[in-house]
């Protein structure tokens, strides 16, 4: 079960989402949006420490989340 | 083939007791062969049946001739049979047979081309006297290059500057990186004043600034002091070319320790470095602002904290990794000095994108407040590498930028397929539709079992109502 005791900031989503798409969201959407945004960090986080520890890294580093950024993000591409 | 009368001169010579005598004995000196083992390997050519029909002849010829012609067993087979068909066999004997062995067409060609070849010496010739010139040229290249190369320097800016857009999430601090190369260009280009300078009062500067003068001072004092400086300054100084030595001498001249960092920086950057704020600079010119423009960066960005990420970088990817965290440091220290326009412009961007973003449509966009993404990515984080898993500061932003391409993709992506669909709004089908081409959806797998993975209850219940399950 989910970690997350608090609500995420749904008028935020709401917001990011309008303006990035110029478009009105229905009620719930952002829900799934949120779902989808968990999917992408759930990724992004998992490859980012795949490549840290590939690289020895102790910590995840910023550097391994950015080279994966893109991967990732295509990997999100509708 | 072609040089029959050379050939035939010169193998009379030779082979006149062959030719000669060759007609008669045949037969013997078959037999003759068949006898001695070492003729055996050289199966008789017409030339050697002729040679060997006289005893002398045979007893003489086998030793000489073992150099010259029977080289291959094949050839002098190949020999035989041609000299077997063919109906003037005696006068083939008369050498032609010889001649056409492939080391003797060879040889004809060598000897009729040796007196030839001369010329063709000479055409090579004519390059070399013009390389010492070259030699001289070479040196006023040094001095020549700095201006080509300024051009070089603002196109690798602008290829940089798009990769980042495109690609990482820092695309800016690459900018700020630009502002570094400014530094770099601003010395090469204030130099110029420098290098009359320097060579007046050079036994005292000449340990600090080895490599500026070498460029430059070809050009101006060439005549007088270019033997000297070409032994110190060549001795001193890397391989590398004019730009990149000049710009370790000035790391040298600013610092110790903490200038050689710079100098390996600089020698990436160097060739993308733009003009526009070196030319500023050098109407400021004098030496003590460079000194002042390196300064800065170095104390402020080459702390514990940017070597770190140095190492990284060099871990994960060497040269460009580092474009991105020189940047980033940059921007951290930057000095008011600097101000190039590219370095104006950066500045803008960046706050621009921390304060607030502006879409495609012109809304104001707010960021995901980090503490979401933090406790979302500590999570997965931890489930990935366990408890102690632990995210900097650094990470942490660099996941926001990442979050932040995520919603303006994926926001994208909505919108194009509610305007599909012929909505206004964005639907919950659309996200939907999103996922599944994202292949988070499948057949087996529905919105509901995911968002039972990761949602909470609440919004589990919410999710619910909105749609029902099909």
């Amino acid at each position: 079960m989910a970690a997350t005791q608090k609500l995420y900031p749904r008028a935020t989503v709401k917001r990011i989402v309008k303006a990035q798409a110029n478009r009105s969201l229905s009620k719930n959407a952002d829900i799934l949006i949120f779902l989808d945004y968990m999917l992408f960090m759930q990724e992004l986080m998992r490859e980012a420490s795949i490549r840290s520890r590939k690289a020895g890294e102790k910590h995840i580093s910023p550097n391994s989340v950015r080279k994966v950024t893109e991967k990732t993000l295509r990997k999100f591409k509708g | 083939m072609s040089s029959t009368p050379n050939s035939r001169a010169r193998r009379s010579a030779r082979d006149s007791e062959v030719s000669e005598a060759s007609t008669p004995a045949r037969d013997t000196t078959l037999t003759k062969l068949q006898r001695l083992p070492i003729h055996t390997r050289y199966p008789s050519t017409p030339s050697q049946l002729a040679a060997s029909a006289t005893p002398r002849s045979s007893s003489r010829y086998t030793p000489g001739n073992r150099g010259a012609a029977p080289s291959t067993p094949y050839g002098l087979r190949a020999m035989q049979r041609r000299a077997a068909n063919t109906p003037g066999r005696d006068r083939r004997k008369s050498g032609r047979g010889q001649r056409e062995t492939v080391f003797d067409v060879l040889r004809n060609l060598s000897k009729a081309l040796a007196p030839n070849s001369q010329p063709i010496r000479s055409s090579p010739q004519p390059p070399p006297e013009p390389e010492p010139e070259s030699e001289i040229d070479e040196i006023d290249e040094l001095d020549n290059e700095p201006a080509p190369e300024r051009p070089r320097l603002s196109l690798p800016l602008d290829e940089v500057e798009e990769d980042n857009d495109e690609g990482s999430p820092e695309i800016r601090p690459p900018r700020m990186s630009l502002a570094l190369e400014d530094d770099d260009l601003t010395h090469t280009s204030v130099e110029y004043p420098r290098r009359a300078t320097f060579d007046r009062d050079r036994g005292r500067l000449s340990t600090m600034s080895y490599g500026a003068r070498l460029s430059e001072n070809f050009g101006d004092a060439m005549g007088l002091e270019s033997g000297s400086e070409d032994g110190d300054a060549t001795g001193m100084i890397l391989d590398a070319g004019g730009q990149d030595e000049t710009l370790i001498s000035q790391g040298a001249f600013d610092r110790g320790g903490d200038t050689e960092d710079l100098g390996r920086f600089n020698f990436d950057f160097n060739f993308p470095s733009p003009n526009a704020p070196a030319d500023d600079l050098d109407q400021d010119g004098p030496l003590n602002d460079d000194e002042g423009f390196e300064l800065p960066p170095v104390d402020l960005g080459l702390g514990p904290g940017p070597e770190s990420d140095y190492s990284e970088d060099g871990d994960a990817t060497g040269g460009f990794g580092l474009e991105l965290n020189l940047p980033a440091r940059v921007s951290m220290s930057e000095s008011p000095g600097l101000v190039g326009g590219g370095l104006r412009d950066e500045d803008t961007v960046i706050q621009g994108s921390k304060q607030k973003k502006i879409s495609r449509h012109g809304i104001p966009v707010p960021t995901m407040p980090a503490g979401v993404i933090r406790k979302l990515a500590t999570r997965f984080a931890r489930a990935r590498s366990g408890p102690k898993a632990k995210i900097s500061k650094n990470t942490l932003a660099a996941i926001e930028q990442a979050s932040s391409w995520y919603f303006e993709q994926a926001s994208g992506d909505l919108a194009a397929y509610s305007k599909h669909a012929g909505r206004k709004t964005i639907d919950e089908a659309d996200v939907t539709a999103l996922m599944r081409r994202q292949r988070h959806l499948s057949n087996t797998m529905t919105v509901f079992s995911l968002a039972q993975k990761h949602l909470p209850k609440e919004l589990l219940q919410d999710m619910r109502l909105a749609m029902p399950p099909r």
